[in-house]
């Protein structure tokens, strides 16, 4: 793996705890805990998120870099890196 | 709107090609109970939902079934990457190959095109959640058929991802169903279509304020 593939799983992680927990939160929305829950992994996959997209391309394209369009630079997510 | 993100909802990383393991997983892509069909459907069954936790889930779980597609296709991406036409047609893939090259086109398994007669949106809550919990059922038995034949660790833990999350959603939809039924008048659920017959509501403040 590399190390744009396990900061991105580590991002892919964290986002999918949050995911997971809004979407119960949809039929459960009085559950303060939870979402309580939330809120703590939303704040560590944005870390995450910020962390990836200073070191390697813009996930989103609301973020820019430099003075070029940086959007279509790097793999496209259905692109394994290892097995090109 | 929807924004992209530019990654998966879980990675895939595919080392060996394999397309007769892509033929069989593409059902998933545009068969009957695939992801196109669902996001299809999740995502125009809402508007006409009459609760807000039910607009909030169908909206998010077809938006995640959005991605699941994407997923999908990305497995028959990298399966059947650098093959030959003779490997092609070994795996029995010389009929797709001819229309479609290795493009990723929605058909199922046995190559029927994608058709929206997979799904409905009835306009009753009732009716299109019992849809939805079936239509996860089938999605989740379809992924256990593909595991059946899925001796590739890379590819096996991302189906078993996808079927997982059925059940998720399964669940999520049983709540749905719950939460409608215990606010509508409990003589007769089925007497009246809850997205229409505005009287079958009981009579509470907040039911007053969302009508």
């Amino acid at each position: 793996m590399t190390k744009r593939e396990m900061l991105l799983k580590k991002l892919s992680t964290y986002q999918f705890a949050v995911l997971d927990l809004q979407l119960f939160l949809d039929s459960h929305p009085n559950d303060s805990a939870t979402l309580e829950k939330m809120n703590l992994y939303k704040l560590k996959a944005e870390k995450i998120k910020q962390e990836y997209e200073e070191e390697f391309e813009p996930l989103q394209k609301t973020v820019t870099q430099g003075n070029n369009w940086s959007w279509i630079t790097g793999p496209w997510p259905w692109e394994s890196e290892e097995n090109n | 709107m929807f924004v992209y993100e530019k990654k998966l909802q879980y990675p895939i990383n595919i080392k060996n090609p394999n397309p007769k393991l892509a033929k069989i997983i593409a059902s998933q892509y545009g068969g009957p109970d695939g992801e196109l069909g669902a996001s299809l459907r999740y995502l125009s069954q809402r508007y006409t939902m009459p609760m807000p936790e039910l607009k909030a889930t169908l909206t998010d779980i077809g938006t995640e079934e959005l991605g699941h597609l994407e997923m999908v296709g990305a497995i028959i991406y990298q399966l059947t990457k650098n093959q030959t036409p003779e490997d092609i047609k070994k795996a029995g893939l010389d009929g797709y190959f001819v229309d479609h090259t290795m493009g990723i086109y929605p058909a199922s398994a046995e190559g029927v095109p994608f058709t929206a007669a997979y799904i409905q949106s009835k306009g009753d809550p009732i009716t299109d959640l019992h849809e939805n919990l079936a239509a996860e059922q089938k999605a989740r038995t379809t992924y256990d058929n593909i595991l059946r034949y899925c001796d590739d660790y890379d590819v096996k833990d991302v189906i078993r991802f996808l079927r997982e999350r059925e059940v998720v959603h399964y669940q999520r939809f049983g709540e749905n169903l719950r939460l409608l039924t215990d606010n509508l008048n409990e003589k007769n659920f089925y007497a009246f279509n809850p997205s229409f017959d505005k009287a079958c509501f009981k009579k509470t403040k907040a039911n007053k304020q969302q009508q």
